[in-house]
């Protein structure tokens, strides 16, 4: 009896334990269950037309499918992580996108590193920006997952 | 430092603090001196051409020492040989940026003119590219920027504010009298008489080098800060006050003050729409000598003198709208036009004199203008200005009198290429003097000027 109770408490924890992981990696890879379109913009050069295109093009997607239909993730880095540092002229139309849609913006370590070494100390980060070890692994990884990957 | 003076400093600091420092502003200060942080190249190149044509009916001076020769203000700048003529106006060329993209704290800005005006020659060489603007601005404090090297002065809207956005292709009169400074070494009052009486020295008195083009060498302390829909901005320059591309020519620096209050509408760039409110005063002191009117330098004194030049303006853009109003005074340096009207350097009928450009270094001047603006469609814009200049305002058979009435239109090709064509009605008088007198005989011969002008950015 209490080997049957212990039995199926195990067995119950471990569908628990499977349903969450089952959750953080469909948290990772997307925030929005109910969308139908999934995709990751890449930024990594440094030309600042660059950054206003690459926010253009995320407005225009959830502006076309609707905030919750569509799941944007805009991936920095190279030249490109310029985009997510906290001064950037462009840091209140992230906090729009963010805000009204949930966008999200990873930041390549790898760069944070190079730019840290470049300036003698580590820069500030957009709030909104959330560290990933490898900009382009994480491209890989969301591609993987069935997201599209669209370069401005 | 009194305890009331404490209070209004602490109350300054206060209020400034409540303001957050606005990172890109769309105000000339800002433009002309910041690149936006984190979002600037390395090197950005960029420039404009203007070229135009101006042209006038060429009425020839009607009296004076020089009658029957060609009336200064009836040619066409810079040389002033001629009625009417094409022209390169201006070829800008430049370059901005960030030098070291991850330091949002430094910028700088380059920009060399190869157009032919009066940066360029009279006086400026013989067309040789000129260096207007090369300039390090550091961002690192919160209240203040630090603008170093040459560039524009914080001052008057229309020497402020960028060349290829300016909706006319001719400065307003006051503008163009007491702020686009031209460097003369002597104050023209000489006769130049060769002692035999049968030829003169050659001797006239013109530019020592390009004209001021609204900038100084200097260092300027200014910042914008933003709150609600309103935009406040401050400058503080020190600066030379020789000119461009010039060293230094007495040990007296320029001080230049200014303030505007912007209520921002939307938009951005050069044509971002806001009314703005604007203050500023310039002070100085310039190095002339003296001719004492005689033909003899022996007499000659040199000596520094005051100038100074203050002003309050608003400016308007809203939708199909535009408006613009400015009042100019002047005291001290007064650029008094030519003798006898005529071309500089030009010999005197009786041959005993050369015409020279004049400085009033004790007198004063003052105008305003009021300039409108509608566009039709939102590629063309019709625009009117009208401008007064009173000159040498102290002695009343000096003062003389600058009325025009501009009106123009402009065709956007694109947002980077226009066409703007001015047809000024001119007229001025000797307001003191009688009709018949030759002042009034000579501005009586002023013909109106017509001007198209192309521009293209890049």
């Amino acid at each position: 009896m209490k080997l049957s109770v212990l039995k199926t408490l195990s067995l119950w924890l471990s569908l628990l334990l499977a349903m969450a992981s089952m959750t953080v990696h469909a948290a990772e890879g997307s925030a929005k269950p109910f969308a139908e379109k999934h995709v990751v913009l890449q930024i990594s050069d440094n030309d600042p037309f660059k950054q206003t295109l690459v926010l253009n093009v995320a407005s225009n997607l959830i502006k076309y499918y609707g905030p919750d239909q569509v799941d944007v993730e805009i991936v920095a880095f190279g030249p490109g992580l310029r985009l997510l540092m906290a001064d950037n002229a462009n840091a209140p139309r992230i906090d729009s996108l963010v805000e009204s849609a949930d966008v999200r913006f990873s930041a390549c370590d790898n760069t944070f590193a190079k730019f840290t070494k470049n300036l003698g100390h580590a820069p500030d980060l957009n709030p909104h920006a959330v560290h990933v070890d490898a900009g382009v692994v994480r491209i890989l990884d969301l591609v993987d997952q069935g997201y599209t990957l669209v370069k401005p | 430092m009194s305890i009331k003076k404490h209070l209004s400093y602490s109350l300054l600091a206060i209020s400034a603090a409540s303001l957050a420092p606005a990172t890109q502003a769309a105000n000339w200060l800002m433009l002309q001196g910041t690149e936006p942080a984190g979002a600037a190249g390395r090197a950005k190149l960029w420039g404009f051409i203007q070229p135009e044509y101006q042209a006038t009916d060429g009425t020839k001076l009607k009296a004076g020492p020089y009658s029957g020769q060609d009336a200064i203000f009836n040619t066409i700048l810079p040389n002033r040989e001629t009625e009417s003529q094409f022209n390169l106006r201006r070829a800008r060329f430049g370059v901005r940026g960030q030098g070291f993209p991850l330091d949002n704290n430094t910028n700088y800005f380059f920009l060399a003119e190869a157009g032919n005006n009066g940066i360029t020659r009279p006086g400026g060489g013989t067309g040789s590219v000129k260096l207007t603007d090369a300039s390090i601005t550091l961002n690192h404090l919160e209240f203040a920027r630090f603008r170093v090297g040459q560039f524009k002065t914080p001052g008057a809207e229309e020497g402020l504010m960028a060349i290829h956005v300016f909706n006319y292709v001719n400065f307003t009169n006051v503008t163009n009298g007491v702020l686009l400074e031209r460097f003369l070494k002597y104050d023209g009052s000489g006769t130049f008489v060769n002692s035999s009486g049968s030829s003169d020295s050659g001797h006239a008195n013109g530019p020592l080098g390009p004209v001021g083009a609204f900038r100084d060498i200097g260092v300027q302390m200014f910042q914008t800060f933003k709150k609600n829909d309103w935009e406040h901005s401050y400058a503080i320059m020190i600066g030379n006050g020789n000119g461009i591309t010039r060293s230094d020519n007495n040990d007296s620096k320029d001080l230049y003050l200014y303030w505007s209050s912007e209520k921002v509408y939307g938009g951005k760039g050069g044509r971002r729409q806001g009314w703005k409110t604007f203050a500023w005063y310039q002070k100085g002191k310039r190095t002339l000598t003296l001719e004492q009117g005689t033909a003899t330098s022996s007499d000659d004194v040199t000596q520094d003198f005051d100038r100074k030049r203050w002003g309050v303006g608003t400016t308007y853009l809203k939708g199909k709208y535009r408006a613009g109003a400015e009042y100019i005074a002047a005291d001290g340096m007064i650029r008094n036009g030519t003798d006898g009207g005529a071309v500089v350097g030009s010999i005197s009928n009786n041959g005993l004199s050369r015409a020279s450009l004049n400085v009033l270094p004790n007198d004063k001047a003052d105008g305003w203008y009021l300039d409108f603006g509608y566009k039709i469609k939102p590629n063309i814009e019709l625009d009117i200005r009208y401008d007064r200049y009173n000159r040498a305002t102290e002695v009343a058979a000096n003062e003389r009198r600058f009325e025009t009435a501009t009106v123009g239109a402009q065709y956007f090709f694109n947002k980077k290429t226009r066409l703007i064509f001015n047809y000024e009605f001119r007229n001025a008088e000797a307001p003191n003097l009688a009709g018949s007198a030759n002042p009034n005989i000579i501005l009586d011969g002023m013909d109106n000027l017509a001007s198209v002008q192309l521009l293209a950015i890049f």
